[in-house]
């Protein structure tokens, strides 16, 4: 329904062990191959120049999370309020009903599983 | 082990993490460049304090902190508050002695940014752990007494660490002025068990804290309402408890937080929180929490995001076996962890989509070989 996963598997174990990219940038990016591209262009950059510039990608990081000195070993994420606003979507918070017992495998019969908040109140 | 490698990171990130795991492997490290580039470069207090407490744990570690590339403080850090804070730190780790300890956490962190390495520590103590953390019980960036208590314990005994396992809340203590104090009791272990967790199974029940200090106590009622309000579609087996601490027990500040879990028929854990802000009503908070589970649960897999670390170390160290688990996309934390374990242990995890058969899931079937870690340092009586 609502999510839309990409369609090219990643090669994490590539992006984990063989590549020199920060975690942030693993995940910025759609896929593997977009990664390594990235990659090479980062390290053919470098090679060119005998001293090494601070990758720009770190200070943007750095400079748009507040918190990211004082606090970046942190366990619980930081709650994103855009990203938490769409559960408050009817049809986004439906589409996850098939997680719960109550709810049905199959997308077809989504109609009155027997909903779970009448009884429990 | 492996005298003269030292293993070597720069910055401040996954601080603790790479204590743990020197710890664990025995191979002392070093780390620099902690802040340098800071208007106010070096440790913090929070990470003075950590290596404190890392000290009293075990037995025979070294830790030098170091300002300018010196080693000013030979031996214990002990004492360094006064000094300046070093940009630059050696650990050379003992061996974990465990036994009964108390230690005062700095009002920076909660308990919780504590209490997540000894976890990892505690089963492979030389004496079971009986250790008293006093500060603040709930914040925004560790997860909180309750979590800890309600969804991390419990991954431990997917590892077979279970018996006498405990966390007590005994005082809640909110930021800033905290005053909270648990108190947390772990058994050891000779080894752990070989996971292998790849049903995710359906969410059958959920669970909740709310609990509220020094504020109107009918604003844990609220933020149970509004968590209602939503989950109520969903299943019938909903219990949220409304945690009740009064007097010396709640604290030196007022606050209040929603801590939820979802349980699944295969005992997958997945859990949220959201704390007080000032301006903010207690039934937005609760919706926040809410909302944030409801994203833990649609991301599936075995292990919660704030939990994939945990998981993955105790993978490791499990017996000379293949452990799987099923979880969702790594977080940045856990892809900097296996970098890291690697570093230390060698091992590498082999990473592949769980249901290969259908595109549209995202979920990972995480696997290594376990080192059959053994717990060398536990009393044999």
């Amino acid at each position: 329904l609502a999510r839309r996963r990409r369609r090219t598997r990643r090669d994490w174990v590539k992006d984990i062990y063989s590549s020199d990219l920060s975690p942030e940038e693993i995940l910025s990016q759609p896929s593997s191959s977009l990664a390594a591209e990235a990659q090479k262009a980062e390290t053919a950059a470098v090679d060119d120049e005998f001293f090494f510039t601070k990758k720009p990608s770190n200070t943007v990081s750095d400079s748009l999370d507040p918190d990211h000195l004082e606090f970046s070993d942190k366990s619980k994420p930081t709650l994103n309020p855009a990203e938490l606003s769409k559960w408050e979507d009817e049809e986004m918070l439906e589409s996850i009903r098939s997680l719960f017992i109550t709810g049905v495998d199959a997308p077809d019969g989504d109609g009155n599983d027997e909903a779970g908040g009448d009884g429990e109140e | 082990m492996a005298a003269g490698s030292v293993i070597q990171y720069s910055g401040h990130k996954c601080f603790r993490h790479r204590l743990v795991l020197s710890i664990l492997s025995g191979k002392p490290v070093k780390i620099h460049g902690i802040r340098s580039d800071d208007k106010n470069p070096g440790l913090r207090d929070f990470e003075v304090s950590l290596l404190r407490l890392l000290e009293k744990i075990t037995n025979g570690t070294v830790i030098e902190i170091s300002v300018t590339g010196a080693y000013v403080s030979q031996g214990t850090a002990t004492g360094l508050l006064c000094t300046k804070a070093g940009t630059a730190i050696l650990l050379k780790p003992g061996i974990i002695a465990g036994g009964p300890l108390v230690h005062d956490c700095p009002l920076s962190r909660s308990v919780g940014y504590f209490l997540e390495p000894v976890i990892m520590l505690a089963p492979f103590a030389k004496r079971p752990i009986q250790l008293t953390l006093r500060g603040i019980t709930t914040d925004d960036y560790d997860l909180s007494a309750d979590l800890i208590r309600t969804v991390t314990l419990p991954h431990l005994q997917l590892f077979g660490i279970s018996d006498g396992l405990e966390l007590r809340i005994k005082k809640r203590g909110a930021p800033p002025g905290g005053g909270g104090e648990v108190q947390f009791l772990c058994p050891i272990v000779k080894q752990v068990k070989t996971l292998n967790f790849v049903e995710s199974g359906k969410i059958k029940r959920i669970r909740g804290i709310s609990h509220a200090v020094r504020v109107n106590p009918q604003f844990s009622n609220r933020m149970i309402e509004a968590a209602r309000s939503i989950l109520n579609r969903y299943i019938p087996d909903i219990y949220l408890h409304s945690d009740v601490y009064k007097g010396e027990e709640s604290g030196k500040s007022p606050g209040y937080a929603l801590s939820l879990l979802a349980e699944s028929t295969t005992s997958v854990l997945f859990c949220s929180e959201a704390t007080s802000k000032p301006g903010v009503a207690p039934e937005d908070i609760a919706l926040q929490a809410t909302r944030a589970l409801l994203s833990e649960i649609s991301k599936g897999g075995c292990v919660d995001q704030k939990h994939q670390s945990l998981v993955i170390l105790l993978m490791v160290l499990g017996s000379e076996d293949v452990g799987r688990c099923r979880m969702s996309q790594p977080t940045p934390q856990t892809i900097q962890f296996l970098r890291d374990i690697r570093d230390y242990f060698g091992t590498y995890f082999k990473i592949s989509p769980a249901d290969p058969t259908k595109p549209d899931s995202s979920d990972l079937l995480y696997s290594c070989y376990g080192t059959g870690y053994v717990n060398a340092n536990r009393d044999l009586a």
